[in-house]
């Protein structure tokens, strides 16, 4: 009957995910009374609480393992997301994003709405470091998708608006962190790098200048928020990163006004021609 | 091309830069939350370096009920510090797991050096809702990590093996056989558990070192036909474990 309790207890607590780390010891509160499942002589009080301590373990290793499954689902579509959004070129850019926003909601809709399933009643913070990966690819498809067709940013607000109809009601709804979506936009400014790059090629001089402008503000605001974030040594890194895209951007766009009107003809042909930008480390 | 505009136009930076603003703000408040959590957790540890320091009189073969009172008198202090850094988590709810790291190692060490005095006053193992309601925590939204409690235990196995040297220094001959007892039977409950490949795994790991270590303390002394001879303490079958 205790052990019955346990687990009626168990999801009971779920909604409260705080409160995971708790849940042996709900169990533990009836020891001895629980029915032997290895009815030998050796069982004792410390393996009647070890085998609590296993079931604990166990549980929160496979939600993690199916949190991480669908984490990495979101990311490899995302990353479709993104490629669909490089396909873009000066005479098909409506229908392309318009494919790309579609691809997104399906994101949504399928692999993030999973991952927000998997961790329904868990506690976001312990088990982030297992759905990050995914989140941050996500934030990084989302705010891309948006930058092209509005040219703004995508703000947290509104991805997480986004994700409230994924979850019902009563339970928690996954809302990302600031640190993921901050993590995220990092990424962001890769790819807009080789936009810009892509776009200059293709003589859309203006869009690239408008993302070198949007990159460089995105880079000056996190440079303030960089070193107080939880774990600022990923960040770290990532900003390093991102200066090294800023500037490649920013070059291309001094290459192109300095050397333009030689290569004006060329701007416009079809063949992308990116040795004479400086950029030929692009990848 | 033609003309330069390389000055910002009016761009929509303005809703930006508010974003990032509250983000400033936000974090800033996280920082500064962490900031006292950090000072707290420092007591603690300062706390229970006190209590380990006064532990370590057992291996002097000082009188285990002296020993044991002096590191007591400190565990109502570790109390009411596990009180502030549960009143200060009260503020987030359900961020436990965000700032759990500026507290977990100075808490695996808290439960070893509870875990070691428990097992030196009653010879078993401190369970997990009795640490936490050693650390006044059992009724508390604030609770005991598992994975914690458990690192702390296997921190405790490490103290063993050099207590039983010392105690069959001073000529308690039976030590080893109680110890090896109640190793042998952790360091079983452990295989229970399915780990993976972390920090606890790399503990446990090395408990199977203070087990052999202690191991060849009894083979030792029983081959020199120092042990009592007979199960004084009335537990069988200690002989085949070995």
């Amino acid at each position: 009957m205790f052990s019955v309790y346990a687990f009626q207890e168990f999801s009971l607590m779920a909604p409260k995910p705080q409160r995971l780390h708790r849940i042996a010891e709900t169990a533990l509160q009836s020891p001895g009374k629980r029915p032997r499942t290895m009815a030998t002589a050796e069982s004792s009080p410390m393996k009647d609480a070890f085998t609590k301590y296993a079931d604990y373990l166990n549980e929160l290793n496979d939600k993690r393992e199916r949190v991480v499954k669908a984490s990495r689902d979101v990311t490899i579509n995302s990353k479709k997301v993104i490629f669909q959004v490089h396909r873009m070129s000066k005479s098909n850019r409506e229908e392309v994003l318009e494919k790309a926003e579609k691809d997104l909601a399906a994101v949504t809709e399928q692999y993030v709405a999973r991952l927000v399933k998997e961790l329904a009643g868990t506690d976001f913070w312990k088990l982030r470091r297992a759905y990050s990966p995914g989140v941050q690819e996500y934030v990084e498809a989302a705010t891309l998708c948006k930058f092209c067709k509005t040219g703004t940013l995508l703000n947290l607000d509104e991805i997480n608006a986004a994700l409230l109809p994924l979850t019902d009601p009563p339970v928690e709804p996954l809302q990302i962190n600031v640190l993921d979506y901050l993590l995220g936009l990092s990424d962001l400014t890769g790819e807009l790098m080789r936009l810009a790059i892509g776009r200059i090629s293709d003589g859309e001089l203006e869009f690239a200048e408008k993302i070198c402008r949007f990159v460089r503000e995105i880079y000056r605001e996190l440079t303030l928020l960089a070193p107080d974030m939880d774990d600022s040594h990923e960040m770290k890194t990532k900003m390093e990163t991102m200066l090294q895209s800023v500037v490649k951007i920013e070059n291309a766009c001094f290459s192109v006004r300095v050397r333009g009107s030689e290569y004006i003809p060329l701007l416009g042909s079809d063949v992308p021609n990116y040795s004479f930008l400086g950029v030929s480390d692009l990848e | 091309m033609e003309e330069g505009e390389a000055r910002a136009p009016p761009s929509p930076s303005s809703t930006l830069e508010k974003q990032f603003d509250d983000f400033r703000h936000r974090l800033d408040e996280s920082g500064s939350l962490r900031e006292r959590i950090r000072g707290v957790a420092m007591e603690i540890e300062s706390v229970t370096r006190l209590m380990h320091s006064s532990l370590l009189l057992v291996h002097q073969s000082r009188p285990v009920p002296e020993v044991l009172e002096k590191a007591k008198a400190q565990i109502g202090m570790l109390k009411e510090l596990f009180h502030r850094l549960a009143e200060i988590l009260r503020e987030c709810p359900g961020q436990y797991y965000r700032y759990h790291g500026d507290w977990k190692s100075e808490t695996q060490t808290v439960v070893s050096v509870l875990a070691f005095m428990h097992w030196l006053e009653t010879g078993s193992l401190l369970m997990h809702a009795e640490a936490e309601e050693k650390l006044g925590l059992n009724n508390s939204e604030f609770g005991l990590d598992i994975e914690e409690y458990l690192i702390g235990i296997c921190f405790m196995s490490n103290e063993l093996p050099r207590y039983v040297v010392n105690q069959v220094t001073a000529g308690d001959y039976d030590c080893p056989r109680k110890v090896l007892k109640f190793l042998t039977e952790l360091h079983a409950a452990f295989r229970m558990l399915n780990l993976r490949n972390d920090f606890l795994r790399k503990k446990f790991d090395g408990m199977k070192y203070d087990l052999r270590r202690v191991e060849e303390v009894y083979y030792d002394v029983k081959i020199r036909g120092l042990a009592a001879n007979g199960d004084s303490m009335g537990d069988q079958g200690i002989q085949g474990e070995s």
